[in-house]
């Protein structure tokens, strides 16, 4: 690949990007959040098509219109979510693009014995005989899912197979599996792409490692030769200063939340944190560390499933459903936007007064006009874009939206509010804004707890950060933590701080 | 990987086709649908003149009235993500309740009526608490529950249609007021207040935002679940009272007699531009849908054209309206 550029509605996500891969080698492509990853491999598979550049195969220049395009020319992506046919076996899985058939009464039909040969032959040719064909996929673990999905993609004449972060979901003793099967794939001269946040899984297996950072080629290193030090440096650069380049903190108050001993069976262990009021404390952590499960274990939104104490304003509180945790003091600003936090055919106005509907009531009747001038004041406060209370929620862009769900929260009695990504598919500029938003809340006594995959904006923001790994907490740091040290830390790598 | 690159800017309305434009204001259905009955009003009575008579509008209103009940409670349970198929085969079990225990056990009409009504808001719990508490599909809960309902209508009277004649009760489907019949004028009273309860109160509001997006009205604390039960009561009670007002205006109560109209009921709301999928959608447009749907049928039989081909229209009708929806849904960005 090489020249590669794509923009999305005048915005350049890639400027002219290369990446070479040779067959039987393993490239890990690494970057922050935002730094053009997976557009890039969404262009290599098909799934973009790009603005420039050009993407050849074995030499020969290619055009992807659809992935299916991709896929016929030995390129596929394993994306990040497992892709499997749960209750099918694990041969027709293998086999589902290429059944073999054999003549059968007027019509062909397909020949499961010679189905089973086919992937049992291909599973024992990647050194997993133990996988058995005729087993329904939902029953293996989910390790050995990968490996069927890889099975399916070499069943395909794979010729080069992106990973999107293939081991995000295992334990450790998992991911061994899977670099061993990386291992045979490259004996079958087989070009891997291979994309994790992981600093030591990609020092383990791959042979070189491309860094990308805003959009562009940030470094190529050979891995024998590279130190994970200088790899940290290229992937995350100088902070971009002037996003998080603003006054005010240092004013924590008392505690708000008090957890101590949270835990959630299989995703959190024993969490002992607290927020005072006046801060904002970021919690950093990987996909699958249980950044996702926190805020949820805190606001009460995974039901009767946490135990530990929590105290909120010093006083016990058990989190066992959403309205529990509003009637507490908690604000909870969900990650996925469009899923868990927007009412799209609802207006601006509607979204916003929802959960505090009680206020606007006078009488029988909800007062609109009490609604609108609430609207108006949190329009104001947060400089949120838009055409007024009345436009409708799902044509304002993402920062607003965004800002919209912050702005539900902002009410006397809400004490705590926890933010889940805060910043995931929001432009630049309105990324800084909602910064200074969070901490002028900050600074008006609210306490602020953010949950992010985002090292930098956890680093920049926060007066302290936690470390989230495998459900637990792996480090506590002070404001002006630098983004490397707590990419450090998740990584639970001493190396790391020898290099 | 977890970025998610920004969605390219919306694009702005104006660069596409004025008509797609028109489509995707939330106001448009009904002003559609407004026009489209008025051009049916003016088709018809250049054809019959015995159609733009105040009697033939009459009949049209006390024909459409029990399929505008269940349709009007029908609508904010549709908003809001539920669905109701079992609400006309309530109407059926309802009529024939009231027949056995007034006709066969000596029941005071009136309080057979009250457990009649009682009844309906029951089997609307329990569809209500199938469907929320174990989170079946509304479709299958009710589908079952429109065949155990039917079933016990027949079984109740072995099958057969039981006379029903009580002055008083009658009155509710053939009285008038101010020469008006009662019935249009009930369910004119419905649908003015199903409008206000979804237009002006708190209930109202969270309709709309536990049937447009259900997690996100979960995680900002909205009781997502006793908004639906209430609406499956809700349409419970609707079903049975339009089978009561249904049996009234008969003179009997026949067990089947409401069950082939359901078709109608959701086709009412969904050609009134409730979307399927919940969050959108207004009573006044159920309203106009089931005058049009009623204004059709009553058209095609003055002008003799056979129920069956009526069938074939109400079915086009509908694919019509629910292939407008989905224009609607692109149009609006989804």
């Amino acid at each position: 690949m090489r020249g590669i550029g794509k923009s999305f509605g005048g915005v350049a996500v890639l400027s002219d990007v290369e990446l070479a891969v040779a067959p039987g080698e393993v490239m890990a492509l690494l970057g922050s959040n935002g730094a053009g990853k997976s557009t890039l491999v969404k262009i290599l598979t098909g799934v973009y098509t790009r603005d420039a550049g050009t993407v050849k195969v074995d030499g020969e220049p290619v055009v992807f219109a659809d992935p299916r395009a991709a896929v016929a020319a030995g390129v596929r992506l394993l994306p990040q979510e497992i892709s499997v046919m749960g209750d099918m076996t694990v041969a027709e899985n293998i086999s589902l693009a290429d059944l073999p058939t054999r003549a059968g009464p007027g019509f062909p039909m397909v020949d499961d014995r010679a189905m089973n040969k086919q992937s049992r032959a291909l599973l024992d040719q990647l050194g997993f005989a133990s996988i058995d064909v005729n087993a329904l996929v939902k029953r293996l673990s989910v390790a050995e899912q990968r490996i069927v999905e890889i099975a399916r993609a070499l069943a395909g004449q794979a010729r080069v197979l992106v990973m999107d972060e293939p081991t995000a979901a295992l334990t450790e003793q998992e991911a061994k599996l899977i670099f061993r099967i990386i291992q045979s794939l490259k004996e079958q001269q087989v070009a891997v792409i291979y994309i994790s946040h992981y600093l030591n899984e990609v020092f383990e297996i791959s042979d070189r490692i491309a860094v990308l950072r805003d959009g562009r080629n940030a470094g190529l290193f050979t891995t024998a030769a590279a130190s994970r030090g200088e790899v940290l440096a290229a992937m995350l650069g100088r902070v971009a200063d002037d996003l998080y380049d603003f006054a005010g903190g240092g004013n924590a108050g008392e505690e708000v939340l008090t957890t101590s001993g949270l835990s959630v069976p299989g995703k959190l262990d024993t969490i002992d944190m607290a927020v005072r009021s006046g801060e904002i404390v970021g919690v950093f952590g990987l996909i699958g560390s249980g950044i996702e499960t926190l805020g949820r274990a805190v606001y009460g939104a995974l039901g009767p499933a946490t135990r530990g104490t929590i105290l909120m304003t010093g006083t016990a509180y058990r989190p066992e459903s959403a309205g529990r945790g509003k009637a507490r003091g908690i604000g909870f600003v969900a990650a996925d936007r469009k899923q868990e936090g927007i009412i799209g055919d609802l207006t601006v106005r509607e979204n916003m007064v929802a959960p505090f509907q009680d206020r606007y009531v006078q009488g029988l009747f909800v007062s609109r006009s009490a609604e609108t001038e609430q609207a108006k004041r949190w329009i104001d406060l947060l400089g949120i874009r838009t055409r007024g209370p009345e436009q409708t929620m799902r044509t304002l862009s993402g920062g607003n939206q965004q800002k919209v769900c912050v702005s539900r929260w902002l009410v006397d009695s809400v004490k705590l509010l926890i933010l889940e990504e805060p910043t995931r598919g929001v432009d630049v500029g309105a990324r800084r804004e909602i910064y200074m938003e969070l901490r002028a809340l900050a600074d008006r006594g609210l306490a602020v707890l953010v949950l992010s995959s985002d090292v930098e904006e956890v680093a920049g923001i926060s007066d302290r950060s936690l470390v989230l790994d495998r459900g637990r907490i792996v480090g506590r740091f002070d404001k002006g933590a630098l983004p490397a040290e707590l990419m450090a830390a998740t990584t639970n790598d001493p190396a790391f701080n020898a290099a | 990987m977890t970025t998610t690159t920004d969605r390219p800017a919306a694009s702005p309305a104006s660069s596409r086709g004025p008509f797609l434009t028109f489509l995707g204001r939330p106001s448009s259905g009904v002003v559609m649908l407004l026009v489209f009955y008025l051009l049916l009003l003016l088709v018809f009575s250049l054809i019959s003149p015995f159609f733009m008579t105040v009697r033939n509008m009459m009949a049209i209103g006390s024909n459409i009235a029990f399929i505008g009940l269940m349709a009007a409670a029908g609508t904010p349970l549709i908003i809001a993500g539920g669905l109701d198929l079992s609400v006309a085969a309530i109407a059926g079990l309802v009529g024939v309740l009231i027949a056995v225990l007034h006709g066969d056990y000596g029941w005071n009409i009136w309080l057979a009526a009250v457990a009649a009504i009682a009844l309906g808001a029951f089997v609307g719990a329990v569809n209500g608490l199938f469907t929320t508490r174990l989170r079946l599909n509304p479709l299958i809960v009710t589908l079952g529950m429109m065949s155990i309902v039917s079933g016990a209508a027949l079984i109740l009277t072995g099958g057969l249609t039981k006379p029903l004649m009580v002055p008083g009760f009658n009155w509710i489907g053939q009285g008038r007021i101010a020469d008006i019949p009662f019935p249009p004028i009930l369910m004119i009273v419905v649908f003015i207040a199903l409008s206000i309860l979804l237009r002006r109160t708190r209930f109202g509001r969270f309709v709309y935002a536990v049937g447009g997006n259900p997690e996100a009205s979960r995680l900002i604390g909205l009781p997502v679940e006793r908004v639906q039960m209430a609406l499956y009561i809700l349409s419970g009670i609707s079903g049975a009272v339009a089978g009561l007002m249904l049996a009234a205006m008969l003179g009997a109560a026949a067990p089947a007699a409401a069950s082939p109209h359901l078709l109608t009921v959701i086709a009412a709301i969904i050609l009134g531009g409730t979307s399927l999928y919940g969050g959108r959608g207004s009573v006044w447009g159920t309203l106009l849908a089931v005058l049009i749907l009623g204004t059709l049928n009553n058209g095609l039989t003055l002008n003799n054209v056979s129920s069956f081909w009526q069938d074939v229209t109400k079915g086009v009708v509908l694919m019509l309206a629910v292939s407008l929806d989905q224009i609607r849904t692109r149009a609006l960005g989804e």
